[in-house]
């Protein structure tokens, strides 16, 4: 039986999911009542190969009060003129989901002022696929 | 038997005292919307909510009674108990100061009308209160009968008990407490008698917190740890001794021999029981090795009166905090720090502090004074693994310096706090709102006001705020 996720989470993942309609949601629940969501289809901008990703990231149990971070996208993430990736993103990083490495490109944006009132788990993801899309 | 009680702060107190007292010796209306503990001894009901009934518009001449509830106010906030899974109470007054009851007029209204509400609110339970001006009376109507209410608790700054008639309470005249007896009498040492204190983390801060609330003859001891004591710990913890560390055996090369040391080694919350029962043998002291963070070990705080937080993890912050307001528990935190300029090594602000948190609007909620980081909470839910793959720099073999005589000066203030807060010992007026800072190297106190944030998740009122909410939100636990 898998682990039961906590209300706050869950409804962060129910934002999530109206927030991207047009995209698949993944959900593996993490033993502490948390989950690991992996949102698929996403553009994440075409000075990118691939210029289409996956986002896959954690909301812990302590949700509205922990930041969620960091975001991992598609392994091998490469610009696409060649430049070398910008800071804050890290090619080969795999992402641990629950023991086991899936591997990943990991985008690291911490929240600095995290208002739990007001910064929901959709709302990072968007601020982070805004960041992504202007590097 | 189950008792009955009725936790609200001192600010939901105060703006329900003076609308049914306005000094015009009439009768006055309103509904509480309360959360709800349920233990083993206790049921508490936690005012989350006073709404006044405005005088005729909410509160009319009653058709059967002097004055009634419209049923309009009554619907809409019953079916937003209903809604919110909240208790519903009716409020009303009547004259005299410290004895009060319900009429019969009273109690064949609630006949008339509680059935229906009980349903209504999906088994509520739902009740009412009559409040003389130092006195309230309670009738709780549940699935499994009517309960009378023994007690409500007005949390502020100095705890206010309200009986329906002065209770008659037995002193404590023990020659070992004569000398504090002096100072709060013998019933005030009967009252830390039945007093229930939870103390989390009981390390250096907390070892002193719990030998000094024994020795005062504090009745019940909650004492929370996962630790095992170690040889570096020996200076600062209280009652402890160094054979108890076994640290000969786990500095052996022997992976048995290693595992058999740390297997000895004494649980802080043991040593700290030890100390308790020297100091009073009367005390019933739970000594728990495990952590707050854990649902099984928080169940058993939720019935606490007084709540200390001797540990510093971030995770035990939100869940403390939680507690607080979620269960309307006056609780404290304690710290002290001896920052270390990593670079030219120099010991730059020493300070120790004992932070009241009340649970009410700027009582000192962690929250809304920035003393939770939400990069370090969710740090400490990564495993050791994730955190090297995240590439942190932290090490968490460094270890910030820590004195027992800092940890002493925190820890006598929270003590003290608490004891003047459960004996109603503040001076009101004076008693400065906020929390003291002691800066040791420069010799000195300062005050800092507590902020708040309307907002806030705990101490707010707003619809997503657990403040009051009790069993019927979840804790922030992990499964």
């Amino acid at each position: 039986m898998s682990p039961e996720i906590k209300p706050e989470v869950a409804s962060a993942i129910d934002e999530i999911r109206r927030a991207y309609p047009s995209s698949e949601v993944e959900v593996t629940p993490d033993p502490d009542g948390g989950a690991y969501v992996k949102v698929s289809n996403l553009h994440i901008g075409s000075q990118f190969n691939p210029a289409t990703s996956w986002c896959l990231f954690r909301i812990t149990f302590q949700y509205p009060f922990a930041d969620v971070y960091p975001h991992y996208f598609v392994d091998g993430l490469q610009k696409v003129s060649g430049e070398p990736q910008p800071q804050g993103i890290h090619v080969g990083n795999p992402c641990d989901v629950n023991g086991v490495n899936h591997p990943a490109t990991m985008v690291s944006r911490r929240s600095n002022r995290l208002n739990p009132a007001t910064d929901t788990a959709a709302l990072k993801l968007q601020k982070v696929l805004d960041w992504i899309r202007t590097q | 038997m189950k008792r009955y009680t009725f936790s609200i702060s001192k600010a939901n107190y105060d703006l329900l005292h003076k609308h049914l007292f306005p000094g015009d010796g009439d009768e006055h209306g309103a509904v509480i919307l309360a959360g709800i503990c349920e233990t083993a001894n206790e049921v508490r009901f936690l005012a989350r909510e006073v709404i006044l009934a405005r005088e005729g518009q909410d509160f009319v001449p009653g058709r059967q009674g002097y004055r009634a509830l419209t049923a309009n106010f009554v619907a809409h906030l019953s079916n937003r108990a209903a809604n919110e899974k909240l208790c519903y109470f009716t409020v009303h007054n009547h004259g005299g100061s410290d004895s009060v009851s319900f009429s019969q007029t009273d109690l064949d209204s609630h006949a008339r009308g509680y059935p229906a509400l009980l349903d209504i609110t999906n088994g509520g339970p739902i009740g009412a209160l009559v409040f003389a001006k130092n006195a309230v009376a309670g009738q709780i109507w549940t699935r499994d009968g009517i309960k009378q209410l023994d007690q409500m608790k007005v949390i502020g700054k100095n705890l206010k008990r309200l009986f329906p008639k002065p209770p008659k309470i037995a002193g404590i005249n023990a020659a070992i407490y004569n000398r504090q007896s002096l100072f709060f009498g013998s019933v005030g040492q009967a009252r830390l008698a039945r007093s229930k204190v939870v103390i989390i983390g009981a390390g250096g801060v907390g070892s002193i917190v719990s030998e000094h609330i024994a020795r005062l003859g504090v009745g019940h001891i909650v004492a929370i740890d996962y630790d095992k004591i170690e040889d570096s710990n020996v200076s600062r913890v209280m009652g402890s001794r160094l054979w108890e560390c076994f640290s000969w055996l786990q500095a052996s090369r022997l992976p048995l021999l290693k595992k058999l040391g740390i297997w000895l080694a004494t649980y802080k919350v043991d040593i700290a029981k030890r100390v308790a029962k020297q100091a009073n043998s009367n005390v019933k002291f739970e000594a728990i090795r495990g952590s707050i963070c854990s649902k099984e070990v928080v169940e058993k705080c939720l019935d606490a009166d007084f709540i200390f937080l001797c540990a510093d993890s971030m995770q035990s912050r939100l869940v403390f905090n939680a507690l607080v307001h979620q269960y309307l528990i006056p609780g404290i935190q304690i710290g002290s720090k001896v920052p270390i300029d990593t670079r030219s090594g120099s010991v730059e602000n020493v300070f120790a502090v004992a932070r009241p948190v009340l649970p009410e609007a700027s009582g000192g909620c962690l929250l809304c004074n920035e003393l939770i980081s939400f990069a370090k909470l969710q740090d400490e839910a990564l495993t050791e693994k994730q955190r090297r793959q995240q590439a942190y720099v932290a090490d968490p073999l460094v270890k910030a310096p820590s004195v027992v005589t800092l940890n002493a000066l925190g820890s006598a203030q929270a003590v003290n706090y608490f004891l003047f807060n459960h004996l109603g010992l503040f001076n009101e007026t004076l008693a400065k709102p906020g929390y003291r800072m002691n800066l040791v190297r420069e010799n000195s106190w300062t005050t800092v006001a507590c902020k708040q944030n309307p907002d806030c998740l705990h101490c707010g009122s707003g619809n997503r705020s657990i403040y009051g909410r009790g069993d019927r939100a979840s804790l922030p636990c992990p499964n």
